[in-house]
């Protein structure tokens, strides 16, 4: 049972009122107290302006009181606060003991009634003591869930009042204008400090009274504040955290923080004028944080490329950057990066990620596999390219029509056929709108379209609402139902059209099939064949099914055959989440709902892709986790992310700014190193906290670093080959194995956490050792291949160069003792043979060794196992005579450009050359060092 | 001597740098194997016969009503298609889908009545996968990860391994205790391998070690950092993990299934569930110390009884059997602990969503295996009430099993651990051992 229809303006108005809670509370946390008890006295002289009704434990302390308690008010909240409705007891689904409650309170009607309910016996207003909600909380052995209070306390009298005075539910539901927490802000210096809150609510009709003992509290780091039931906080470590404070629908939460302290002195980076920074150091100082100085050029186009292009840069590109002393050159390369693109191609693909581009879910939609998939990203990738409004973006994909103004069925079928080619994804891309967002398997039922679209554009997870209150976020269930409602009649399924398409899409299936009739996987098949020969197929339409249109109908007719009458119809009607108004559900509400997320008071669209934006350059997002705002989970730096949301806003929601707004500040700029102050802040941007690169960036960054320079420049420029660009072929159920690996997202689970960025044993085995690390190493068309050649070396597959010795005969000789034994090896049997081994590889590396001495080359082992006969004579092995130590340098400084983007030291360099000069040849040699380069942490992570 | 100078024990890096245990190939400094008997000797660390663990997760939250918790005189709304049958423990009945496992009944015991409040995918594999009711201000680590921090492991063989996957990630423990996945399944008489585990031909194990040296002589920036952080943690100990792994043929020996005789796999049934059986049981044979497996399909809202008896019975039937007698003739059984447990329970009541029906989600009342070390088999421990719906007496809770399930491997389960911020937890909060497991 849900609170009835009659009541909605008010719920609804309560929803948005709680809202202005949450930024009231964040609103007088800004001027900054300097420490808690002076807050605790200025908010304290703030609510002495109204008059506030003492504690109900005062007022209730006498049972012969005759003040009536009120059931939303008191009540509910006082059986939420003895923990009658938690999951674990009342509030689960299956009740407790033939009772049960909504959990988390909010649902007043259903827990009168089961209060009420004769059956369950909890209340009876005729023999009030026998009264379960008394007799079974003051009874731990009558009950299970213990004893929760005593006979004549207040908690006792106040349920015993209420019972007396008949029991009775409010007639519709109070709103609560504001609950005031007091102090707004706490600031600890020890651990050994403790501070009572007080909790004070504001309501419409004018009552305001401390409500302290009816809230619930939680901390959301107990390390560093923890909090009790009563709302008594204690220090904890330093840094930052919240306690929340949840009554009625109001969650409020309170900063609480503790000063880093540092004995010795740290030298505090030079000051920066950037708004972003300015925000920052403002938390800094609260903190007690220094943070780190900026990072050095190499490490600046490393990090800005991989970041904002999500492509490792070209040795080239960084050998320019080092040695420009142009003073601006770092704005000038963010500028290069925006319009490269990278850009366009990287963030098409996390935009992807986050609005749910899953080729899985989208299988079958168009008649071409992996067709919608590429598509969608496409669509996306023109616009970033062309720097489309983020707003209209979202709209392109919020409001999407199948087909364009004044396109009919057939041209919109034939240009989509043409579309799914690949190869024409531009025609695609210059259509208006994107409706595969709506065609997905996985967004079809109106509760999943609720998920998945406030997950993607609004950053939050209401589907705790789906079944009850929200416990962190003001959402009932209500609320949630009536979000879903708005998108019940969006019809996206792959085989729908519009009633006008019918007849035409009927003609074009039947030239398909000649008019035979078939079952549908043979239908299908026969219509991806036709596609496929480039025949024009059938696709499907958007439609909208306005479910009050055959009534209106019914209606007119109705009122031409009988004059006078005069029904009406009810319109169905929906609720944007937290709106006042309801949207009626006749035409299309998806413009409506865009309408709403461009509104400047939006407290979701534009913070969420702030949020998210941000969180890609710093591995951690303002909010955290990025897709899960709630009034529980605060910013950590709120007028951060206000500043930067409402700046976006006020450029036109122009992507380009937010990116440039948050990598030209200092915060972005600061360096891995630490200090005392700012060694354990991960959540301040104090410094520079190394992350694991994506998994895309991944797969790319190797190919980028081992390829030739001819082949790599062409994978930038062309963006072909790489995975940030989509353009790597997956089947639906072969995916890439690097990609897999590395923890690409799937799309499908409307979290932000589907993309991991975890190492594993797994990566550093694949990037040790799997077999596409040694192809590339090894290929033709490889850097070491490149290298070879222009030191005039063999490259690493060609290694024969045999010209005859005098000390051949002795050379001779080992070969053939080699060839016995590896023949004597290979008649043992299987576990003699594993046992055998080392030795038998020790004999060969000596053997080897030995004969490279005089410059003999020796066959792999492989091949000496495969048929050690094969081994005919010894060979000299030219090249390893000849080295040019000189340009040997340079390749190397070019191999540490390549892979780290920054030149070796002195050490480095002679660790590398002394390898290379122990190697077999040039070729292995440099194909270990680039190895060993592609495999050290420091081309893994940030920095 | 004192092994653990913090709380939270010897940090796993230091561990492999002291010594690598095993293979004398692998050539990176320090101590060993003796440092680590010398404190064993000293009674720093608790010797037990249990060395191993395979921890099987029912993904979905499999009918206690209609596998291990049969209530055949219960009304038709509520008592389902299925008839119990006798197993080989006189007393003890469990499905009549479970044929093989009623065979070997003497080997676990059934734990009935197990109760919790959490009715949601995912906060229920969270809570039976650690042993703790989730919180939302950090994540307890899962069994295998505890493990993987608490024991040692020889270096070329993974301590963690997850068939496909991990139902839970090592939360505070972080991700250097995190699960080797293998991906995939192994399939019936083919080979199996995990990609990346064996050295290319032409590579001989000097030539990597060589390899290896020059790379760590270039791999030294960040080193400052990497005490702090949890990330380059990670990095190192995977590398050297993953380098020991390649150079040393005993992975991957360890995951290729073919190698068992054809009448030791049959055993385990065709399907993929039992061949990952066969192969958790090939692992931790090999040292691996940790097999976590999973057997999905159990959220049966819907057509349950047909589900039931065609699809999920027969494979757990299969492979749960195969595994227990596999590890008995292996003479593996007493020193591998075994667990096996779904996230919750079902509805008693059948619901009729479906012409057939099917149960939901139900966390009050479930039920749970345990087998192998120390474990008792042949027992039921708890008990539901008439209609499977709440426990009977006292409930057996997720947190009680998990501290038995960690007595039996020889872990303290009120062991003390800091978590990253370096607040303390207790491995098991609420948990207390039940001791009639081991009776």
């Amino acid at each position: 049972m849900r609170p009835a229809q009659s009541n909605t303006p008010q719920w609804i108005a309560l929803a948005s009122i709680c809202f202005a809670v949450m930024i009231a509370g964040m609103a007088s946390a800004e001027p900054g107290p300097a420490n808690s008890r002076e807050s605790a006295k200025r908010s304290g002289d703030q609510s002495q302006l109204a008059s506030v009704s003492e504690s109900m434990s005062v007022r209730f302390s006498d049972a012969e009181t005759k003040e009536v308690p009120d059931f939303q008010k008191h009540v509910m909240p006082l059986l939420g606060r003895l923990g009658c409705n938690g999951r674990s007891c009342h509030g689960s689904f299956q009740g407790r003991g033939g009772f049960q409650l909504s959990l988390f309170g909010y649902d007043f009607k259903a827990d009168h009634a089961a209060l009420l309910d004769e059956n369950s016996g909890r209340v009876d207003v005729d023999d009030i003591t026998e009264s379960l909600i008394l007799a079974k909380p003051i009874d731990a052995d009558m009950h299970e869930g213990g004893k929760r209070l005593d006979e004549g306390s207040w908690q006792f009298n106040t349920l015993y009042r209420w019972i007396e005075s008949g029991a009775v539910a409010n007639a519709s539901i109070q709103t609560l204008d504001r609950l005031e927490i007091q102090p707004a802000e706490i600031q600890f210096d020890t651990d050994e400090e403790e501070l009572q809150l007080t909790a004070i609510a504001h309501w419409a009709d004018g009552t305001v009274e401390d409500v302290t003992e009816l809230c619930r509290f939680s901390s959301n780091d107990d390390a560093v504040a923890a909090i009790n039931e009563n709302g008594l906080v204690h220090s904890g470590l330093s840094g930052d955290t919240h306690v929340v404070v949840s009554y009625d629908r109001a969650v409020v939460p309170i900063a609480v923080t503790r000063r880093v302290q540092v004995e010795s002195s740290i030298d505090v980076p030079p000051r920066s004028e950037h708004p972003v920074d300015q925000l920052i150091a403002i938390k800094h100082a609260k903190l007690g944080i220094i943070p780190s100085p900026l990072c050095n050029d190499s490490e600046f186009i490393r990090r800005a490329s991989l970041d904002i292009t999500g492509t490792l840069p070209a040795a080239e590109e960084v050998r320019r950057f080092l040695v420009s002393d142009d003073p601006n050159k770092r704005n000038q390369l963010i500028e290069d990066l925006l319009d490269a693109p990278g850009y366009a191609a990287w963030w098409a693909t996390r935009i992807s990620d986050w609005t749910g581009n899953s080729d899985a879910q989208l299988n079958n939609v168009y008649p071409m596999r992996g067709a919608a998939s590429r598509l969608w990203y496409e669509w996306l990738r023109v616009r970033l390219d062309d720097n489309v409004p983020y707003d209209e973006i979202v709209e392109g994909i919020v409001n999407a029509q199948s087909r364009q103004e004044g396109e009919d069925y057939r041209e919109y079928c034939k240009e989509m056929t043409q579309a799914c080619m690949p190869g024409n994804e531009e025609i695609f891309a210059a259509r208006d709108g994107m409706p595969l967002f709506w065609a997905r398997r996985n967004f079809q039922k109106p509760e999943e379209r609720a998920i998945g679209f406030a997950y993607a554009f609004l950053g939050i997870r209401i589907e705790c609402a789906q079944c009850h209150k929200h416990p962190f976020d003001q959402w009932s269930k209500d609320d949630f139902d009536q979000f879903a409602k708005i998108f019940q009649n969006i019809n996206a399924r792959a085989n729908a059209v519009s009633k006008d398409s019918n007849q035409i899409r009927k003609e074009l299936l039947e030239s398909i099939t000649d008019g035979k009739k078939l079952n549908n996987g043979e239908l299908r098949k026969l219509v991806y064949r036709a596609a496929q020969n480039g025949q024009v197929v059938p696709f499907p339409e958007l439609t909208y099914v306005d479910q009050t249109a055959s009534a209106r109908q019914r209606l007119a007719k109705q009122k031409k055959s009988k004059k006078g009458m005069t029904a009406t119809i009810k319109v169905p009607e929906g609720f944007v989440l937290g709106q006042a108004e309801p949207v009626k559900l006749d035409k299309d509400p998806r413009s409506e709902l865009m309408r709403w997320m461009r509104d400047a008071d939006n407290p979701y669209f534009a913070p969420a892709i702030v949020n998210r934006v941000w969180s890609n350059y710093f591995g951690v997002g303002i909010i955290n986790p990025t897709d899960d705002m709630n009034l529980a989970n605060p910013a950590s730096n709120q007028p951060l992310l206000e500043y930067l949301s409402t700046g976006f806003r006020d450029s036109g929601f122009d992507l380009r700014w937010l990116h440039r707004e948050i990598v030209t500040s200092h915060a972005y700029q600061r360096s891995t190193l630490t200090n005392a102050s700012n060694a354990r802040d991960r959540l301040n941007f104090s410094r520079h906290v190394p992350r694991r690169l994506p998994a895309e960036v991944i797969h790319d960054a190797v190919l980028l670093a081992t390829q030739s320079t001819v082949q790599s420049q062409k994978m930038r420029s062309t963006m072909s080959d790489m995975a940030i660009a989509a353009d790597i072929n997956q089947g639906r159920n072969q995916r890439n194995f690097a990609l897999q690996v590395f923890g690409q997202s799937e799309r499908e689970s409307n979290c932000d956490c589907d993309r991991s960025d975890s190492p594993s044993l797994l990566q550093s085995i694949y990037l040790r050792n799997d077999i596409e690390m040694y192809q590339q190493l090894a290929s033709k068309n490889g850097w070491v291949a490149q290298a070879c050649a222009s030191l005039g070396e063999a490259g690493p597959a060609a290694k024969d160069n045999p010209i005859k010795d005098q000390i051949a005969r002795k050379a001779d000789q080992a070969r053939l003792q080699t060839i016995a034994r590896v023949k004597r090896y290979l008649a043992l049997n299987e576990n003699r043979r594993e046992s055998q081994r080392p030795s038998l590889e020790k004999n060969y590396v000596d053997l080897k060794k030995r004969l490279k001495q005089f410059g003999f080359e020796t066959p792999s082992l492989r091949e000496l196992l495969a048929d050690p006969d094969s081994w005919q004579s010894v060979s000299r092995d030219e090249a390893a005579t000849r080295r040019v130590s000189d340009s040997l340098e340079s390749v190397i400084e070019d191999a540490y450009l390549r892979a780290l983007s920054r030149t070796p030291d002195q050490e480095e360099l002679a660790i590398a050359m002394q390898y290379i000069n122990d190697s077999e040849s040039v070729a292995d040699g440099l194909s270990s060092v680039m190895w060993a380069l592609v495999n050290t942490k420091e081309f893994i992570i940030t920095h | 001597m004192r092994l653990h100078k913090t709380c939270d024990g010897v940090r796993r890096r230091d561990v492999i740098r002291m010594g690598l245990l095993g293979t004398g190939a692998v050539g990176i400094g320090g101590l060993s194997l003796p440092n680590w008997l010398q404190m064993a000797e000293a009674g720093e660390i608790n010797p037990t016969r249990v060395k191993r663990a395979i921890f099987i997760e029912l993904v979905g939250g499999p009918s206690h009503m209609d596998t291990f918790d049969l209530k055949p005189d219960a009304p038709d709304a509520v008592r389902g298609a299925f008839r119990p049958i006798d197993t080989n423990v006189p007393g003890v009945q469990i499905s009549e889908h479970l044929p093989r496992l009623a065979g070997v009944a003497d080997k676990f015991a059934i734990l009935r009545g197990v109760s919790h409040t959490l009715a949601a995918h995912q906060l229920g594999r969270e809570y039976v996968n650690s042993g703790s009711r989730p919180i939302p201000a950090l994540q307890f680590p899962s069994f295998g990860s505890v493990v993987s921090a608490e024991r040692e492991c020889d270096v070329n063989i993974p301590p963690h391994v997850a068939i496909p996957r991990a139902g839970h990630g090592p939360g505070f423990l972080g991700l250097e205790n995190a699960a080797l996945e293998t991906k995939a399944a192994p399939q019936f008489g083919r080979p199996f391998s995990v990609r990346g585990i064996s050295l290319p031909g032409d590579l001989t194990v000097d030539e990597v070690s060589r390899r290896q040296e020059l790379l760590k002589g270039l791999d030294r920036r960040f080193a400052e950092l990497e005490s702090n952080d949890q990330l380059l943690q990670g990095l190192s100990r995977f590398g050297e993990q993953a380098y020991a792994m390649i150079t040393s043929p005993r992975a991957r020996k360890a995951f290729d299934i073919s190698k068992e005789p054809e009448s030791f796999r049959k055993q385990f049934g065709e399907e993929a569930f039992g061949q990952s059986c066969l192969l958790s049981l090939r692992l931790v044979e090999s040292g691996v110390n940790f097999v976590s497996l999973q057997l999905g399909g159990w959220d049966t809202h819907q057509d349950n009884f047909t589900k039931l008896k065609t699809d999920l019975l027969p494979k757990l039937d299969y492979g749960l059997s195969g595994l227990l007698n596999g590890l008995e003739q292996r003479g593996l059984l007493e020193s591998t602990a075994v667990m096996v447990t779904g996230e919750f329970g079902r509805t008693p009541k059948i619901n009729t969503r479906s012409e057939e029906g099917g149960r939901d989600h139900y966390p009050r009342c479930m039920f749970m295996l345990m087998a192998g070390g120390d474990v008792r088999g042949g027992q039921v421990i708890g008990e539901s009430d008439d209609t499977a719906s709440a426990p009977r007496h006292d409930a057996i809770t997720p947190d009680d099993v998990a501290a038995s399930f960690y007595h039996n491997l020889g872990i303290d389960p009120t062991k003390e651990f800091n978590s990253d911020t370096g607040r303390p937890i207790t491995l098991v909060r609420n948990g207390t051992v039940i001791d009639r497991l081991f009776a």
